[in-house]
């Protein structure tokens, strides 16, 4: 099925080029040399040349303060290698030091972070693009005034309280393999942010993220926590990440997707021990942006930096609807994709403790929290200027022939849907506790998919392309250094 | 790494959970493995990043807290409330059977940060252990072989068990404040963000390949102008694959982007009036010497690039430093480098072999009958002498002790030598792996109460596992199946008070006990003793050698009839202490005394009643004769001491390799006891790594 040209996403991309070298010194698996091996690679596979790419403003104190406590930005400005003796009381107190090292441009690697998720997420609320990415960001540790594990402000939090001023309820995505405590945390007692996090759990960073933990006060429900255990493969990963997605989806209706694609869930990685393939780990990406809602994709964890890179590559092919070959491009960085220079990567061969009975009773337990939100959400109330309204049923006309629908008919869309999904309700009946893919809501045009199917349809859908206009550039393959 | 224990479960709920009573008992668990428990085994498991573990076995302790752990200071609730919901706290053990329940025991574990490194010859199988999930049936676990499951962790810093489990906190300086939806419009992104390239330009694919070419081709030409350039780049061709470098290409996209995405104004700008535009890296822009400069500085410093900087390339900024490394690595020189390291570390690396393990166990009794007179493991011929002279005939000669089958290809001694026990080959082999019989067999529910028993010495071997419990406190006499009910009733019944305590066994007596050698030795090597010396510097070591062989000597040359009067020491006859009193005041030159009322001994007949008596009479059987709890007969005693090899059971502990568990925890003394036994000098025990699956 030839792919109309407007098929594919307009996608905004995030990018310094001064973020590779930030260094955090030696011996600290966090490099973010990845986040540069991973744009020269979007640059060689042609796939920059498809996307708006900006460079982020350094976030301001102000920006960040907007999350972070104020004494705790102080510090991070102010510190330095060079001056870190005059602060060890505060660094004791904020957690900086061993894990979360003073290195040299501390702050500002902070604020191109940050302000790389900020600057995606008022894109998002302009409704300027449906798909932003930041692999800078990411930083889910990060808390109110604390620094953990490697992270320092926490990007995500930053970006989804810009998303909060224009969409009513915003849904939080970690892959990454550890816990997303920091974003929980932020948003533990409200019921406009649901996180859900895939991760494993126990005797591991950061210790939090048990089943139990579901949220607090209003927000009670309102986290969601899968914890899974060492060798998670690709399989085992759709079969939990699917069903879990699409009854979130399903019950608590978001108007925009944040997904935290942290890459240290990736077989072989330095910190992790899942065992998920570059292929499985896009499988996320692929599923969320069939929901069609506005989605911003933030980077992560991933501490084998050949592999972060050939992931986040293959992210943003998967958002942009592409397809690109296994064979790496010639770029600055080939050699480290030896020996085999190859996209794809095979899995490992070790053993999967998570059986599915277990995956089984971890999601049954998670329908059950999940059951008791309230399932009609409030009516959003949507104050984005809606300049495009059409009528009714030239919409529906236009969502089957169409996939990509402007922002503000989307949003109109759910704004009505309170009625609808009562009729839902009683459509569905006892089936609730099914595997139900079925989004509730013949209105939203991503939901109208039936996820079951989603096997069949990956290859005439979004990614089918022309292969050749992205494939590899035919060059001459540059000698290494000729001088050293 | 991490290395898994099984142990006590403390059942103690939350709170208690904290109290230093607890960090006792689950201390204990730690020591236990090497030092304490002979009886009951159990494995340490060593966890690798794949998630895969390792086991391998080493002696611990059962689930218990009495027999070691108790602490004088702590009150006694506190102890009766742990052993009663000892067995009763496992979670998710609902609808489960009575003897699934009882498996399920065998698979919990204890996780320890305590990190451990055996031989990988001592490997033995492989096994999963996996943080138990509430939503999750024990049956799973049951239903597999070699998966176990733990739900605490031993912080050894706090000395307790805990869930290891974080918190997400709440609270105003937690949470973020969330806004308010807006009704204004979106910040304004010019703020926020710059556009470097738009996907809207109107150009085709080839147009732009096109374009990159051609600014590989201004690169190319603007190195053969460049004199620097053409020094470092002799050849063309290497001047082509500089050109061809990332950063040439993406100020190639940044021009296009520049001027309006018009080719022609980009390759203007691409050739302005001052020559060919040349877009150098990190890597191009270093000269040679810099380059072998920073190599040297890395040999020396490793990655540390502030130190680099500061010492080596002080002209180079940290960030010129950082991304010359990133390019460095892709470097011949580096991967050279990294080649030659990996063949290093290749021939460093040995292989392992793992021999399939298949000496027999010393366990392993030779024939199926009782009388083991066929010489294989002493422990099992023993074993066999004891029985026939059925001294009790507890355990049915032919019966497992678990699952009571009568047939088995092969069986194994088991439990205390004295009782009997024995296991057929499937009970052995579960025995081994999970530290537990697979039915709870003889013993009814009390398997471990007999396991127990046996550890803490004869008589209540016998009591526990066969005998009720019987209250001690006068005229009460009431009898417990366990001895935890026991404690409870001693404690609500008759008052928690000194009562009560005798009850607990608190820490284990012992004493240093002199063999007549080590006596006589005392008196014949006198020259060599010098107590005084030795006392003002304990640290300095006798040599025992020498006193050996002097004692050897003086034996051999006969020193005299005398020895033996020396060794036994002679009783001096003194007479009664009125009249040592007497002879002593006539020495003094004092009067002789008169008798002394007070020395006169009190007619038994007037002696006072106390009106609490220390240790009352057993009770009387209905034929009048008093009830007595079975003593080992001294037969049976001198039968363990004079045990050449340790029993397959009954082991002296192996050499102290946990002295600081020992030390911290005071058990030492325990220790002591159990070491006491003669041993040969490489004990074959039945318990290290080779044992496992023999
Ligand atoms: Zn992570
Ligand atoms: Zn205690
Ligand atoms: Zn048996």
């Amino acid at each position: 099925m030839a792919m109309q040209p407007h098929s594919k996403k307009r996608v905004c991309y995030y990018y310094d080029s001064d973020i590779g070298n930030y260094y955090y010194g030696q011996g600290h698996p966090m490099k973010p040399h990845r986040i540069r091996m991973t744009h020269n690679l979007l640059l060689n596979y042609g796939l920059y040349r498809k996307m708006e790419i900006y460079r982020p403003h350094k976030a301001t104190a102000d920006e960040m303060t907007k999350f972070h406590s104020d004494d705790y930005i102080r510090f991070l400005r102010s510190i330095r290698p060079d001056n870190m003796n005059e602060y060890n009381k505060q660094m004791q107190r904020f957690n900086v030091g061993e894990d979360c090292p003073v290195f040299d441009g501390l702050y500002e690697f902070c604020q191109l972070s940050a302000g790389g998720s900020v600057a995606a997420a008022v894109k998002l609320n302009k409704q300027a693009s449906e798909i932003c990415i930041n692999w800078g960001g990411g930083l889910h540790h990060a808390k109110k005034s604390e620094a953990s594990g490697f992270c320092y402000v926490n990007d995500i939090v930053l970006g989804i309280l810009e998303l909060l001023k224009y969409y009513q309820r915003v849904l939080y995505i970690d892959i990454d393999v550890h816990h997303g405590d920091g974003v929980e945390e932020a948003f533990y007692t409200t019921d406009r942010v649901m996180t859900v996090s895939f991760h494993k759990y126990g005797e591991y960073f950061p210790g939090t993220g048990d089943l139990r933990d579901i949220g607090a006060g209003k927000g009670k429900y309102y986290a969601v926590n899968i914890p899974l255990r060492d060798g998670m493969d690709d399989e085992s990963y759709e079969s939990i990440f699917v069903p879990i997605i699409s009854k979130v989806m399903e019950t608590f209706q978001p108007s925009a997707v944040v997904l935290q694609c942290g890459a240290d869930s990736l077989t072989g990685d330095r910190l992790g021990c899942f065992n998920l393939t570059v292929r499985g780990h896009g499988r996320c990406v692929e599923l969320v942006k069939r929901f069609g809602l506005p989605f911003l994709l933030v980077g992560g964890g991933g501490y084998t930096i050949r592999n972060v890179s050939r992931c986040w590559t293959y992210e943003t092919s998967v958002a942009l609807g592409v397809e690109i070959a296994n064979e790496l491009p010639y770029n600055d960085y080939f050699e480290y994709f030896g020996p085999d220079f190859k996209l794809h990567i095979s899995p490992s061969n070790m053993s999967n403790q998570n059986t599915p009975e277990y995956l089984e009773k971890i999601k049954n337990r998670l329908f059950e929290n999940l059951r008791m939100l309230p399932h009609a959400p409030g009516v959003q109330v949507q104050a984005i200027p809606e300049d495009a309204v059409n009528d009714e049923s030239e919409d529906e006309d236009k969502i089957d022939k169409d996939e990509r629908l402007p922002q503000s008919e989307k949003d109109k869309r759910i704004t009505g849907e309170g009625e609808l999904s009562d009729s839902e309700d009683e459509g569905e009946g006892g089936r609730r506790d099914n595997r139900s893919y079925r989004a509730p809501q013949r209105k939203r045009p991503r939901l109208d998919k039936d996820l079951a199917h989603h096997k069949d349809d990956t290859n005439n859908e979004d990614s089918k392309d022309d292969v050749k206009n992205v494939s590899n550039l035919e060059e001459p393959k540059k000698e290494a250094t000729p001088s050293a | 790494m991490h290395v898994l224990t099984r142990g006590v479960r403390p059942s103690i709920p939350p709170a208690r959970r904290t109290g230093q009573c607890y960090g006792k008992h689950t201390f204990a668990i730690d020591v236990a493995q090497e030092a304490i428990d002979n009886f009951s085994r159990d494995k340490v498991k060593f966890g690798w990043k794949d998630g895969c573990s390792f086991e391998g076995i080493s002696k611990t302790t059962q689930r218990d807290s009495r027999s070691f752990g108790i602490d004088v200071e702590h009150s006694l609730e506190e102890h009766i409330a742990a052993m009663e919901e000892e067995s009763t706290e496992l979670p998710g053990t609902d609808g489960l059977a009575p003897k699934q329940r009882h498996q399920a025991k065998h698979r919990e574990l204890f996780l320890s940060r305590h990190v451990e490194t055996l031989p990988a010859t001592h490997i033995r199988g492989k096994c999963t252990v996996t943080l138990l999930n509430e939503t999750e049936s024990l049956l799973s676990y049951l239903n597999k072989d070699d998966a176990f499951f733990y739900c605490l962790v031993f912080d050894p810093s706090q000395k307790t068990l805990l869930a290891d489990k974080g918190e997400i906190r709440v609270g105003s300086r937690y949470q973020t404040e969330v806004t308010n939806l807006l009704k204004e419009e979106p910040r304004n992104s010019e703020d926020l963000e710059t556009l470097v390239w738009t996907p809207e330009h109107g150009l085709t694919d080839r147009q732009i390949d096109q374009f990159l070419v051609v600014s590989r081709s201004v690169g190319t030409f603007a190195r053969a102008l460049d004199c620097s350039s053409s020094v470092k780049q002799p050849s063309l061709h290497m001047s082509a694959a500089a050109a061809s470098r990332d950063i040439t290409l993406f100020h190639a996209m940044d021009t296009l982007h520049k001027s309006g995405y018009s080719i022609e104004g980009a390759l203007s700008s691409l050739v302005p009036a001052s020559g060919p535009v040349l877009c150098r890296d990190e890597m191009e822009e270093w000269s040679a010497s810099e380059a072998n400069l920073f190599e040297e500085a890395l040999d020396k410093y490793g990655k540390d690039f502030t130190d680099i900087r500061q010492d080596f390339l002080p002209w180079k900024t940290l960030k010129n430093l950082v991304e010359y490394y990133y390019m460095w690595k892709t470097t011949d020189r580096y991967v050279q480098q990294k080649r030659v390291k990996a063949v290093e570390a290749e021939s460093k690396l040995k292989q392992v072999y793992i021999p399939n393990y298949n000496k027999p166990n010393p366990a392993l009794v030779s024939s199926g009958g009782g009388a083991g007179a066929g010489g294989a493991p002493a422990a099992a011929g023993k074993a066999g002498a004891v029985l026939n002279g059925g001294t009790n005939g507890t355990a049915a000669p032919n019966l497992c002790a678990s699952c009571q089958v009568t047939n088995s290809n092969q069986w194994y001694a088991w439990g205390p030598q004295h009782l009997q026990y024995r296991l057929c080959g499937s009970c052995w082999q579960y025995w081994k792996k999970y530290g537990g019989l697979k039915t709870a067999g003889v013993f009814g529910e009390s398997e471990a109460e007999a396991a127990k028993g046996a550890r803490e010495g004869d008589e209540t071997a016998l009591s526990a596992s066969h005998r009720p419990h019987r209250c001690t406190v006068l005229n009460c006499a009431k009898e417990f199946k366990l001895r935890a009910h026991l404690a409870r009733h001693v404690a609500t019944a008759h008052g928690a008070g000194e009562g009560a305590r005798p009850v607990m066994k608190t820490r284990a007596a012992f004493y240093l006990r002199a063999s007549p050698f080590t006596r006589l030795a005392r008196r014949l090597a006198r020259a060599l003793r010098r107590p005084r010396h030795y006392a003002h510097s304990p640290f300095s070591p006798i040599n025992l050698h020498q006193v050996k062989h002097e004692c050897t000597l003086a034996m051999a040359g006969g020193v005299g009839a005398g020895i033996g009067a020396e060794v036994r020491g002679a009783a001096r006859a003194r007479g009664p202490v009125g009249a040592v009193a007497a002879r002593l005041a006539a020495a003094h030159g004092g009067a002789a005394p008169r008798a002394q009322d007070w020395l006169t001994l009190t007619p038994r007949d007037r002696m006072p009643a106390p009106n609490h008596v220390a240790f009352p009479k057993p009770p009387k059987a209905p034929d009048g004769s008093l009830m007595y709890e079975r003593v080992a007969s001294r037969a049976e005693l001198e039968a363990r001491r004079n045990e050449p090899a340790p029993a397959p059971v009954l082991t002296p502990a192996p050499p102290l390799k946990r002295r600081a568990y020992d030390d911290i925890n005071g058990l030492d003394m325990y220790y002591v006891v159990l070491q006491e036994p003669p041993r040969p000098p490489h004990p074959p025990h039945p318990y290290t790594m080779e044992a496992l699956l023999g």
